[in-house]
């Protein structure tokens, strides 16, 4: 008789330690959600709006990055921009991964109308073209992280429901379901205390894939102008700045910025790899 | 293994051999230089052209500038001489204009002809010659509102029974072009007779505006609205083609009428070159192409590479390019030039005189004004290529005055501090958020994070929103926008063009975004619009700045001083952007360009 | 098999009406008043209303949405609020310059990387193996602006190789202004593709008939080049028929940097300028590309593999 799996996340975690590189990766990934935190408190990076009359000034003792246009410390933009980064991943997750959790389940467990109708819906989503779903979403809600939030939030949760779905529909014909249907549990408890815990390592995986997928799109928002309101450091903002920067030999500004997102982005594509391998091999190609 | 390494080598070498084909073929083919457009001027839009139809995207500034050399107004500005002045165009001569100031008779010259277009059926595709009637008609179509143009302000409550007409055609929905205005007539072939309302000193000016310009209605009938891309016009240039958001390119006129280049101007005209060809017949080159580069860093780089003629140079590069007031010797060697103009603008962030918390507190909007440190601004976005504004009016303009301070605009943080107090809002106590609406992208988003950073100094709160420049005039249209960053150009050399701004009849959806509403100098304004230029009007233009500049509606910024580079090739340029038919005047000089493109 | 080919096809309907639902929610209800923008800075009050009941903006929602969907069904979307232009004269004029930049683009990238994804599953386990693995990931981890503005600085300005940007409508003279923007597609879209159809080819050599192959004597480059990849191809080809549907937007950034006149430049364009009718138009033709792609995909899978079950 099946039970939920409890041991496949002892398991998980036995093969994703072995797995070194993706150990240095979540390190990596620590070090900067440590920042993100310490910066979002205010408790590093605060001057980051400080103005000098140092304007572009190159790497220096001082300035460890140099300065940009205002003669602001370009570390310390680089580092609220992480705190902006993380916060992305973060706030989309939390808003995508209970919609696409929950359509997911609701298709998958009741089958039927429901799923047609779900199934119909995201397929409809699905079927526009990503960048321009949430550029509309931008034009209706305004500008600002809070859009930027919102809009990649509600346009981002198909592939999980998806998968969601086809783990629902696996496991609702599944001999512990039937037992708790014997012992009375309702279809919210059955789905939610029962099915939900074995889907868990596909919301985990969507999770660290995330955070990539809002990191870049924000970069593209912001150069597009429709991204973070000004004023805000976000790495976006800084690539923007560096395309009028650069001509006039201004590269360290497009230098911190692409650098401190290069490690992020990189370190969650291999530690979501390594996921997948820890958790469930034969996701590989799905996720 | 043996087989592996064959197999990689095989590999790598089909690589490489492709890899290398691809950067050959796009290293050889770069020096193309296509010699056909070699004695055409090769000019870059910052903004993309929206059409050629005079009465729809005429009020576009660049989309004005292109149609610009293919139709003709009656009147046109004088080249060379400055303060520049009306002449006649189209016109044969000044028109005469009754004692009362209200009827205008224009002569239509004779022997111009319109462009050769298929459009032009009865006389199998050439081009029909140029009457009075069909200034009446583009005219029309100003008023037609079906057209929905921008440029009808010209003419409504102006010119006798044209707001009629067009309340007629509103009415019944449909526009008879037979209908006569009682104030257009033409009773001959070349006369044209204009009725005003009301003395309108400025109608001149109007006459040289893009709105203004003829255009057959053959073209109309025969093309619909397509004809917004397909201009016919009488002008120097003829339309060749458009790729839209590229290229836009103009041959030369075969059958243009007789012009000529100025034989006089401003003294130093003659020791700057500007004098070579007077007196020779226009246009001085074969074409114009205009290219269409929004992105400042590839404008920038062509020019470099001797794709366009001329530049203003981008607040970016400036610094490495000009030491002291001087071009470096890199760029003199390539026999690039140097010069350096004011231009009649002002940049300023308008205040909404309706908005509750700014627009009933003149402490507030005067704090604001005085906490902005302008120098610093000029220093950082305008590589000190700007003066500070000190009131609505720009220099070379008839009004404008060099020696007015504006008490308001010095960059005093004392002073602003007790403003804000006197305001109400002690160090920015108890004052929410204000809200600055901009128009997207680059430069403008940093020179609002300055404007964010000066406001924090004295505890202003600023929230910056960018918009769409449709979300942008939406808001400011609608009276919804608390601060906005605009500029405004002059479009003739009258201080009036900026006084206007400031009258409460303009208000939005009108020019006064600001919605400024002042009964006192509302009479000021309706006094001086009906005075020729006089130092009795003057009076009456600076007692209207005086009022405006104490009650702030505007935080005046700069009036922007361009350095243009243009190549040694390229002859005759001379500045003012009032004028927008200024192609035909520049000559390329095609054996010097050969040899100078090849230091580049 | 039948039924199923008719089920599938029908079912493009209700998708693609569910796309026109909710473009129309978004930009005619929720979305700002078009009528400010055309009039410009000088629009009055009358004109304001004449102008809205041109645009049809007072008649109730329904007649609306039903107006906009015969739009879609005619493919006559109108005109530019921006420009004034015919939606579907833009389109023919963009498709031109945006298809010269992605087909070869796309082609190149294809072909080079199931040329690099073989040679990594030949080498698999290997140092190469990782190595350009995890190089591949670095280089999607860097955003195609960083790639733009970097290259178009270097390889443009300053060693000028290429042109800077621009385009050439002709037939012979527009490729040079596409190979720098091309390159950088290629290399950017590199990293993913490699790493799909490395595993893709990975998860074919550890079939059985593989080691059946090996075992009856054949080299390991007869293994990988005539049994591996060919299986190998299946789902690759239905991978890169499903981006197919993309490429008709050319890539926005790479057009609207570069100066090329595409579909792509096109919708930054209208983006800029609240273009309704043509982000609207966008939106609708490029699921309309992605639906039928997906059902030709299905569709093609079905009669090819019968190993398929179809739900």
């Amino acid at each position: 008789m099946e039970k939920p799996s409890i041991g496949l996340w002892e398991e998980a975690a036995q093969r994703f330690f072995k797995n070194k590189l993706a150990v240095v990766c979540l390190i990596i990934i620590g070090f900067y959600s440590l920042l993100a935190l310490l910066a979002w408190f205010g408790l590093i990076a605060s001057d980051y709006s400080v103005t000098t009359p140092e304007s572009y000034a190159a790497p220096s003792k001082a300035h460890i990055f140099g300065t940009d246009i205002f003669g602001r410390d370009v570390l310390m933009r680089t580092v609220q921009g992480v705190r902006i980064a993380i916060s992305i991943g973060l706030v989309t997750s939390l808003i995508a991964i209970p919609i696409g959790v929950f359509l997911g389940a609701l298709a998958g467990y009741f089958g039927g109308r429901v799923d047609e109708l779900i199934v119909w819906f995201y397929t409809t989503m699905d079927s526009i073209p990503d960048l321009l779903k949430i550029i509309s979403l931008t034009f209706v809600l305004g500008r600002g992280l809070m859009s930027v939030y919102i809009s990649i939030g509600f346009t981002t949760w198909v592939n999980l429901c998806r998968l969601v779905r086809g783990e629902f529909l696996k496991h609702k014909s599944r001999d512990y379901v039937h037992a708790a249907s014997a012992l009375g549990a309702s279809h919210l408890r059955k789905m939610f205390i029962h099915i939900l815990p074995n889907v868990f390592h596909i919301i985990l995986i969507n999770f660290s894939s995330r955070f990539i997928l809002g990191i870049k799109t924000e970069v593209v928002l912001s150069y597009l102008g429709l991204g973070v309101e000004p004023g805000q450091p976000s790495w976006g903002i800084m690539i923007d700045d560096a395309k009028l920067e650069l001509p006039r030999g201004v590269w360290w500004q497009l230098a911190a910025a692409t650098f401190a997102m290069f490690f992020l982005v990189l370190a969650f594509y291999i530690l979501t790899d390594a996921l997948r391998e820890a958790l469930d091999p034969k996701l590989r190609n799905k996720t | 293994m043996v087989g592996g390494d064959r197999f990689m080598r095989r590999y790598f070498i089909r690589f490489s051999i492709f890899f290398l084909t691809v950067v050959t073929l796009g290293g050889c083919s770069n020096n193309k230089g296509d010699s056909r457009f070699d004695n055409y001027v090769h000019e870059a839009i910052v903004a993309n052209v929206k059409g050629f139809d005079p009465v729809v995207s005429g009020e576009d500034l660049y989309s004005g500038i292109v149609m610009g050399q293919v139709y003709e107004s009656l009147l046109q500005y004088n080249y060379l001489e400055r303060p520049t002045h009306v002449e006649p165009n189209l016109a044969d001569g000044m028109p005469q204009i009754s004692k009362d100031g209200t009827l205008y008779t224009f002569k239509i010259k004779k022997g111009v002809y319109f462009n050769d277009d298929p459009c032009f059926k009865a006389t199998s595709g050439k081009g029909r010659e140029l009457e009075a009637r069909d200034f009446i008609y583009s005219w029309k179509r100003s008023a037609d509102p079906k057209t929905h143009s921008d440029t009808f302000w010209m003419f409504d409550g102006k010119v006798k029974g044209m707001t009629e007409w067009r309340d007629a055609a509103s009415k019944t929905g449909v526009t008879d072009y037979s209908l006569p205005i009682e104030g257009l007539s033409a009773p001959e072939k070349y006369t044209l007779q204009i009725k005003l309302n009301k003395p309108t000193p400025l109608f001149l000016y109007y006459m040289t505006m893009t709105g203004s310009v003829a255009l057959p209605h053959e073209l109309a009938e025969f093309y619909g609205p397509e004809l917004q891309n397909h201009p016919v016009g009488t002008g120097p240039y003829k339309f060749r083609s458009w790729t839209r958001n590229a290229e836009i390119i103009f041959d030369r006129n075969p059958h243009y009428r007789e012009a000529y280049y100025p034989s006089k101007g401003e003294e130093s005209d003659k020791a700057n070159g500007l004098l070579n060809d007077a007196g020779k017949r226009l246009p001085l080159n074969d074409g114009v192409v205009f290219t269409e580069v929004v992105e400042t860093q590839p404008r920038w780089l062509n020019f470099r590479k001797g794709v366009y003629d001329w530049i203003d140079i981008p607040k970016d590069n400036f610094d490495s390019i000009v030491k002291n007031g001087e071009l470096v010797d890199e760029l003199k060697n390539q026999g690039v030039v140097l010069t350096k103009w004011i231009d009649p603008d002002l940049t300023f962030e308008g205040l909404n005189m309706e908005d509750p918390v700014i627009g009933k507190n003149k402490y507030l909007r005067q704090a604001m004004s005085m906490a902005v440190d302008t120098s610093e601004l000029i220093e950082k976005f305008y590589n000190g290529r700007a003066i500070a504004a000190q009131g609505p009016i720009p220099p070379t303009l008839i009004g404008y005055d060099p020696k007015r301070i504006d008490p308001y605009r010095q960059f005093n943080l004392e002073k602003a501090k007790e403003l804000l107090k006197k305001a109400g809002y002690p160090g920015g106590k108890g004052l929410l958020e204000l809200v600055y609406e901009i128009n997207s992208g680059g430069v403008y988003r940093q020179m609002t994070e300055f404007f964010q950073q000066e406001m924090a100094k004295i505890g202003i709160k600023i929230r910056i929103n960018m918009n769409t420049w449709p979300e942008f005039l939406e808001k400011t249209k609608a009276r919804k926008a608390q601060i906005f960053g605009l500029a405004w150009s002059a479009d003739y050399p009258d201080a009036e063009n900026y006084l206007q701004l400031f009258y409460s009849k303009n208000a939005s959806p009108g020019p006064n975004n600001s919605n400024y509403n002042n009964p006192e100098f509302d009479k000021l304004y309706e006094k001086a619009s009906i005075m020729l230029d006089s130092p009795e009007r003057n009076k009456l233009y600076q007692k209207m700045v005086d009022l405006v500049v104490e009650d702030c509606p505007y935080i005046f910024d700069v009036h922007r001083k361009p350095h243009i580079l243009t190549h040694g090739w390229f002859k005759n340029y001379k500045r003012n952007f009032i004028i927008l038919n200024y192609i035909k005047y520049y000559r390329i000089d095609v054996a010097e360009k050969a040899a100078l493109r090849r230091k580049l | 098999m039948l039924a199923y080919v008719v089920r599938r096809t029908l079912y493009v309907v209700p998708v693609v009406l569910g796309v026109t639902l909710i473009t129309f929610i978004l930009f005619n209800i929720v979305g700002g008043n078009p009528v400010y923008q055309k009039l410009g800075k000088h629009g009055s009050a009358s004109e304001i209303k004449i102008l809205t009941h041109e645009m049809g903006l007072d008649l109730p929602l329904t007649q609306q949405y039903l107006f906009y969907l015969k739009q879609c069904v005619t493919f006559d979307f109108g005109r530019s609020w921006s420009t004034n232009q015919e939606i579907s004269s833009m389109i023919k004029a963009g498709i031109g310059p945006s298809l010269s930049l992605a087909v070869p683009a796309f082609t190149a990238s294809v072909l080079l990387s199931i040329f690099v994804a073989l040679g990594l599953a030949f080498f698999r386990n290997s140092i190469i193996d990782r190595l350009l693995v995890v190089t591949s990931l670095g280089g999607i981890s860097i955003s195609l602006l960083v790639y733009i503005i970097f290259f178009q600085y270097t390889l443009s300005y300053k060693l000028g190789v290429f042109p800077i940007s621009g385009y050439d409508t002709s037939w012979s003279g527009r490729w040079e202004y596409l190979i720098l923007p091309g390159i950088i597609w290629v290399i950017t879209s590199l990293g993913n593709e490699v790493l799909l159809y490395r595993t893709i080819i990975l998860d074919e050599i550890f079939q059985d008939y593989v080691r059946t192959a090996r075992a009856k004597g054949l080299s390991e480059k007869v293994v990988l080049f005539k049994h591996v990849l060919k299986n190998a191809m299946i789902p690759i080809i239905t991978n890169v028929v499903l981006e197919i549907p993309f490429l008709y937007t050319g890539s926005l950034l790479l057009e609207n940097f570069f100066g090329i006149p595409g579909l792509g430049g096109m919708t930054v364009q209208a983006l800029a300028n609240s273009d309704f009718p043509v982000i609207k138009t966008m939106t609708y033709v490029g699921s309309l590309l992605y639906v039928l792609f997906n059902l030709l995909s299905d569709l093609s899978y079905a009669l090819v593999d019968p190993r398929i079950e179809l739900d």
